[in-house]
Order: C-alpha cells, then sequence, then structure tokens
C-alpha cells in the first residue's frame, strides 16, 4: 500500500503523532471554517505543501494516492449539480443542470477536497500502529483497540493469502468466464473464512502460552522532542483556523 | 459507496456520529460479553475485522459486465451477528479512510450508520424472516446478502439526500436523484454480491461443515446457486 509505504519513510516519521494527529485536526476544522472556495483552496494549498514539501512525500505518489478520492469527488460534484423535475410540461422527469446552485456546489468540493488534504497529511505521515497508540493515549476503549491492532496486523498476511489463491487460480483459468470468475471468487471468501477461524484459534494458542490476560499490550515508540513539535503543530494550526475564519 | 471526506455539512457530520455511536457502544458491549465467555472470540473478531477489508479489495464481477467489490455485510452479519458488525465495520471503514482515502474521518459516523449499522440490522433481520417462513436457504441467503446491500445504498442516498436538498423538489426528488444515479451501478452489484454470499455459503457447507459448527454458525444444508 502506497500509503503505508510514504507513512514509513517520509522525513517526519520521528516526530510525535499527537503533533501529526493535531496539525490534521486544525486542517479539518479550517476546512469547516473556510467562508468561501478560495479560502477552502488555500487550506488545500497548505496542507499539500505541508505534506509534499515539508514532510517530503514525491508530489507523484501523492497523486497517486489522492487520485481515486478525486474522481470520487468529481462524480459526487456532477451528482449534485444535476437537478430532477417531475412537474415538467410534458408529464416526463426532465433533467436540468442546477446552475443556480454553482456557488453552494463550489463551496462544497472545495471543503471535501482542503477536508481530504488533512487526511491524506495524517495517513502519509503517521503509520496506523502510532495512529492507534494516539488512540490508545485519548481513551478510546481498549476492546476497539485491540480489534484495531489484531485487524493491521492480520490484514497483510490475508492479502498475501488471497494474491496466491488467486495465482493458483488463475494458473487454472478460474478466471476466464464471468461464471468461472464467480465461483473462484466464491471458493476464495469461503477458504478465507475458514482461515481467518484458523489463525485467530493459532493467535489465541499463542497468546494462552504466553500467558495474556486478555488486552493485547504493546510497547510505545518515545519521540524526541515531542512537547516542541507539538507546540509546532498547535500553533500552525492554529494560525491556519485563524486565516480559515478571517479571510471572506 | 462511502460519502468521502469532508462532503457532509458539519452538522449532518456530527449528527450522524452521534446517531451510530450508541449502536458501537452496544456492538462493544456484546464483543465483551462474548469474549469473557469464550476468550478465543477476542482474536476472531480481530481477524474478522481484517477479513473485511481484505474482502472490499477483491474484484467482484457484476452482471453488467463491470466490477466492483464485496461489501461483506451480509456474510459478516450472518457468520459474526449483526451487533458485533457496528465497531467491526467501523474499524474496517477507518481503515479504509486512512490506509485508502476511501471515505473520511468526518464522514465515519454517516458511513457506520449505512454500512455497519443498516446492511448487517437488515441482512439478519431478513435472514431470520426468510428462515421463519420457511424460504429455501439459498434463498434466505441470496435475499439477505442482496437486500443488505440494497438498503446499504439507499441508506447512503437518504443521508446525501438530506443533506442536500434539491432547491424545487427537496427532500424526496434530491433522493430521487441520488438513488437513480447509483441504481445503475448499484443494483447489479447487489444481485452479484447475494449470488456471490450464496457461493459461499455452498462452499463452506460442502468442505467445511465441521470449522462451521465449531463456529456456531448454524448451516444444516447445502444451498444451491
Amino acid at each position: 500500500m502506497l500509503t503505508e509505504q510514504s507513512a514509513y519513510t517520509n522525513r517526519w516519521r520521528r516526530v510525535s503523532p499527537f503533533a501529526k494527529g493535531c496539525f490534521s485536526l486544525c486542517g479539518m476544522i479550517a476546512s469547516f471554517a473556510a467562508g468561501s472556495p478560495r479560502t477552502a483552496l488555500l487550506v488545500a494549498l497548505i496542507m499539500t505543501t505541508t505534506t509534499t514539501v515539508g514532510a517530503g512525500i514525491p508530489p507523484l505518489r501523492y497523486l497517486r494516492v489522492a487520485s481515486p478520492a478525486l474522481l470520487f469527488l468529481a462524480a459526487s460534484g456532477v451528482s449534485l449539480f444535476i437537478s430532477l423535475d417531475f412537474g415538467s410540461s410534458t408529464g416526463g422527469i426532465s433533467i436540468h443542470p442546477a446552475l443556480g446552485e454553482l456557488p453552494h456546489i463550489a463551496m462544497v468540493c472545495c471543503r471535501s477536497l482542503a477536508s481530504l488534504t488533512s487526511l491524506l497529511f495524517l495517513a502519509l505521515t503517521t503509520p496506523l500502529p502510532d495512529i492507534i497508540s494516539l488512540l490508545r493515549r485519548c481513551k478510546f476503549p481498549d476492546t476497539l483497540l485491540d480489534l484495531m491492532f489484531l485487524c493491521y496486523r492480520t490484514l497483510f498476511v490475508l492479502s498475501e493469502a488471497v494474491h496466491e489463491t488467486i495465482i493458483a487460480q488463475s494458473s487454472r483459468l478460474g478466471y476466464a468466464t464471468v461464471t468461472l470468475s464467480l465461483r473462484s471468487l466464491g471458493g476464495l471468501i469461503a477458504n478465507l473464512t475458514i482461515q481467518v477461524w484458523q489463525r485467530s484459534q493459532a493467535l489465541h494458542l499463542a497468546a494462552m502460552a504466553r500467558n495474556s490476560d486478555g488486552a493485547l499490550k504493546f510497547l510505545e515508540n518515545s519521540y524526541p522532542h515531542s512537547a516542541k513539535s507539538i507546540s509546532i503543530a498547535a500553533t500552525a494550526g492554529v494560525l491556519t483556523i485563524t486565516m480559515a475564519v478571517m479571510l471572506p | 459507496m462511502h460519502i468521502m471526506e469532508g462532503f457532509l455539512p458539519i452538522r449532518h457530520a456530527i449528527g450522524w456520529s452521534a446517531v451510530s455511536a450508541p449502536f458501537v457502544a452496544y456492538g462493544l458491549y456484546t464483543i465483551n460479553k462474548r469474549v469473557k465467555e469464550y476468550p478465543e472470540q477476542r482474536m476472531l473478531l480481530g481477524v474478522a475485522a481484517a477479513f473485511t477489508f481484505v474482502l472490499s479489495a477483491l474484484k467482484m464481477p457484476s452482471v453488467t459486465g463491470s466490477c466492483s467489490h464485496p461489501t461483506g455485510t451480509g456474510l459478516g452479519a450472518i457468520m459474526f451477528g449483526p451487533a458485533a458488525m457496528a465497531p467491526i465495520g467501523m474499524v474496517v471503514l477507518l481503515f479504509q479512510a486512512i490506509l485508502l482515502a476511501h471515505g473520511g474521518l468526518t464522514t465515519l459516523g454517516a458511513n457506520i450508520f449505512s454500512m455497519a449499522i443498516v446492511g448487517p440490522f437488515a441482512a439478519a433481520a431478513i435472514y431470520r424472516t426468510a428462515q421463519a417462513v420457511r424460504l429455501p436457504f439459498g434463498v434466505a441467503i441470496f435475499l439477505a446478502a442482496s437486500l443488505a446491500n440494497l438498503l446499504t445504498y439507499v441508506t447512503t442516498s437518504a443521508q446525501l439526500a438530506f443533506a442536500f436538498p434539491d432547491p424545487s423538489g427537496g427532500f424526496a426528488v434530491s433522493f430521487a436523484k441520488f438513488a437513480g444515479v447509483f441504481a445503475i451501478t448499484q443494483i447489479p452489484l447487489a444481485i452479484s454480491e447475494g449470488l456471490l454470499t450464496v457461493v459461499v455459503m455452498n462452499a463452506l457447507v460442502r468442505f467445511n461443515a465441521r470449522e462451521l459448527q465449531e463456529m456456531k454458525v448454524t448451516v444444516v444444508q447445502e444451498v444451491q446457486a
């Protein structure tokens, strides 16, 4: 996953996740506080520049990660732009562009873009285990955090199993037709369901063998100059929000 | 079908999060209860979350010739119960937002409501009703999986229509617009997911009946796809 690669190799990998989470949250608040599409675009520009120039994420990789979401945003914008009229003179349904709604649609799309860049800042600079540690500090329920840890640690194992099964099935023409594809996919998911059960049993046995008393506990990373990073991030975030509120 | 980051107005984002929170809390309560009784289920539910995430990365052929991914809401609700699917769905949606930029953090509440609450509860209710009226097992599975998928998309359309009512026709016209636009892809996908879930259950019953019994899934007969 491109996001994971960036999260582990970026320049700000050793910066406190609390600082990065704080700046990302401020970016989202600024997106919603922006009073015009221009201001929201400015917030998006700040967040993108911070991610690419500050954290050193290559712009092309950034674009590759953002492109599915950007396409989805474009489709959502188009669906807002279309208006239906059920009471047309011909008695049918007429479709026409909602020209009067353009400023509102522009605002929604630009806000969404700004918010997306804030999310991408966090996703591309902070590995998921660090985000889970951050949530643990924010007193999220232990059961939910355990689910997250287990999910994160097994999803790559399951992805590999899926990849290998698909290779095996494809080499036997398992995906040659639509009917065969459906049957192969059904077999793959059924096999995976059983693997889920078997792997969870093995994990449980391994945990019991190590005197597990229930909750999963992990050592947390320590980050140098954490207080300094947090104060810089908070200041930058507050400045971004202030700019979004002040600009027309 | 996820609502993307920042797309909903702030009041709607907070409102949907508030609506979803009690379901997630109840789901966590049921999980805690289950884990106390069966400690091995802690690992099972965690791996199940990874399983649901991996399912969303699989390409599923649609009857229109296009392809998309299965949601797994119907299968998950039947295998693990609808209440447990709310926290599992929350974890999966959070991971999709952070790892794939699919969905978002501000729209997490709305997406949880449509995909991890309405979908699984609808699937469980349809499955039980179908069993109560003695429909064949395969039909019950198909109806549960496909209607859960369909209801998820209807809920998302309603959420969008509620946030962006049509200037002239209000909520109803806006709902017809969103539902109409998404129906082109979602109805064939719902049928495909229904068929796929039948094939999955068929394979499970045929080859892994013992494991299913140990997982406490009550499947007693083979399903005809």
